[in-house]
């Protein structure tokens, strides 16, 4: 792997989001829209919800996202032969995927910040310090490399961005029906317990609830988020080496 | 020399393809790393019983795109690869790129075997594709300069080396603006540039001219007969022939996988007792339709 080719790999990535209106709608406009959507529904005292207990599940739900435009833009890649442009220079696939992984935890940072931002002004405090916030920024990275995996999963099994879009539901939905904002049942935490976002939402609620970072609750979900996400993505690369990157 | 006389017919019309010496190649050469291994190999291109079978579904789905062909291609030729479509012509370019593995065969590029050392075949590569593959949300010189970095060439390097080959081609006033506005033709020269940022000592043209218009296309065929004159080894496809007769030293004609022959153009058009190259073509490829092969 090569310092010169990642960066300008990942800035290539960046650039080609920021100025693409359907992919920066889907990664930052769309978040933000879904915080104040869900701000201004549940953030009503009347309502007895608590906005401070939802807002952990948004960061999740923003990460969980990223799925659907990696897999878009890996078959995109695909589609417009760039892919074989690329195969055909010294490039490794190393190079390749390292700056897909680097571009996509920056855009989850960002959207996790929009967030996070936006979560404030409607009573969201998180009850922590910087160790905390750093934490949990820190996890949703980590948690962001199991969607580049899912993505990368995605995109191997897509004939195209089209199919990819649909495709990326069949990951994006029960991370978010079972592991991100919308309450557990004693029946759903059965499902749940086997997924990663649930893991992740969890560790960040008892992080922004005040917990010590040194508890063991903390302590398992962050491990098995890790250990989740890094298994997530190195199936995907296998796959896509094997079968997507054609 | 052969440019010097030969007269080419381009859209009906003839012009002079002459003092094509004249054009100077004004780009300098890229001092490429010592790290770089450039084996001193007089034969560019050997290509060995080279074959690429498609297995379908049903055995009668099977396609031989290429099937057992052999032949070299000397340092500094421009070397044509003519067929139809469908001849293997692509498939062949693509694997010896690295892109696709023979189904039997082997190539060597610059000495370079392709089961064995692909990384130093793509370091010395130029690859133009067919369809032209750039980033269309990066403009013209973000995409030249994303290639220059992927070869690892120094910044200076990729500045310099960008802005001569935009001034070169003509497309220096829209290199600052998203590929994405392009014309086909402009994106087609963009396609171009990007297989020579980093000064490649062997060349891959697929079909580089397709979709040009005529005077686009004459300015980009002499500046692909320059190339030649710094020793740069070129394999083209193409299906303008009249063009190829004009610019290539040799000529390769393939059709349903197999070489059916290969010389000079002159060579050629003796042998066929043709007055063209096109005649030749439709000869060769011609009579094995006739003979039903």
């Amino acid at each position: 792997m090569k310092m010169q080719r990642l960066l300008a790999l990942s800035k290539t990535d960046l650039k080609k989001t920021f100025r693409e209106p359907a992919f920066f709608f889907l990664m930052l406009l769309f978040p933000a829209l879904l915080t104040l959507s869900f701000g201004f529904a549940f953030s009503d005292p009347e309502l007895g919800m608590s906005f401070n207990a939802m807002a952990p599940g948004l960061f999740a739900y923003a990460c969980i996202f990223i799925i659907m435009t990696v897999s878009q833009s890996f078959t995109e890649l695909r589609e417009h032969g760039l892919l074989r442009r690329l195969n055909a220079t010294p490039m490794t696939s190393g190079d390749f995927i390292g700056s897909k992984i680097i571009s996509n935890i920056i855009i989850a940072m960002l959207q996790v910040l929009v967030v996070f931002l936006l979560a404030l002004p409607f009573g969201f405090s998180p009850n922590t310090n910087i160790g905390g916030l750093l934490l949990a920024f820190l996890l949703m990275a980590i948690f962001s490399l199991s969607s580049v995996g899912l993505g990368l999963i995605t995109a191997t099994i897509a004939k195209s961005s089209g199919t990819a879009t649909g495709l990326s539901f069949i990951f994006i939905l029960p991370q978010m029906f079972f592991g991100t904002f919308l309450p557990i049942t004693s029946t759903t935490r059965v499902i749940a317990r086997v997924i990663p976002s649930y893991y992740a939402t969890d560790a960040i609620s008892s992080i922004f609830n005040g917990d010590s970072l040194l508890t063991n609750n903390i302590l398992i979900d962050f491990a098995f988020v890790s250990i989740v996400s890094i298994a997530i993505i190195i199936i995907g690369i296998q796959l896509f080496k094997k079968y997507g990157n054609k | 020399m052969f440019y010097n006389i030969l007269k080419v017919k381009i859209n009906n019309k003839k012009i002079n393809v002459k003092k094509m010496e004249e054009i100077k190649y004004r780009i300098k050469p890229y001092e490429k790393p010592e790290n770089i291994r450039y084996p001193n190999s007089e034969i560019s291109i050997d290509v060995r019983d080279l074959k690429k079978y498609f297995r379908g579904k049903k055995s009668y789905d099977d396609v031989k795109a290429v099937d057992g062909i052999s032949f070299q291609v000397k340092s500094g030729e421009l070397f044509g690869f003519l067929g139809p479509n469908g001849a293997g012509k692509t498939t062949t370019i693509q694997i010896l790129i690295g892109l696709l593995k023979p189904t039997d065969g082997t190539a060597l590029v610059n000495g370079y075997d392709i089961h064995e050392d692909l990384p130093n075949i793509k370091e010395l590569i130029g690859v133009c594709p067919q369809e032209p593959a750039v980033f269309k949300q990066l403009t013209g010189k973000e995409n030249i300069e994303l290639f220059g970095n992927l070869h690892l060439m120094p910044k200076v390097e990729i500045k310099r080396r960008t802005e001569t080959l935009l001034k070169t081609l003509d497309l220096a006033r829209a290199s600052n603006r998203k590929s994405k506005g392009y014309s086909g033709g402009m994106l087609r020269q963009l396609n171009m540039i990007i297989a020579l940022i980093h000064d490649p000592m062997i060349l891959f043209l697929d079909e580089p001219t397709v979709g040009m218009d005529p005077r686009v296309r004459r300015k980009t065929w002499e500046f692909i007969g320059s190339l030649k004159q710094v020793n740069k080894t070129i394999f083209l496809t193409t299906h303008y022939i009249e063009e190829a007769e004009a610019l290539c030293d040799r000529v390769a004609i393939i059709d349903y996988g197999e070489l059916l022959d290969i010389g000079s153009p002159k060579e050629l058009m003796e042998k066929y007792q043709s007055d063209d190259l096109e005649g030749v073509f439709m000869k060769i490829t011609g009579r094995r339709i006739m003979e039903g092969i």
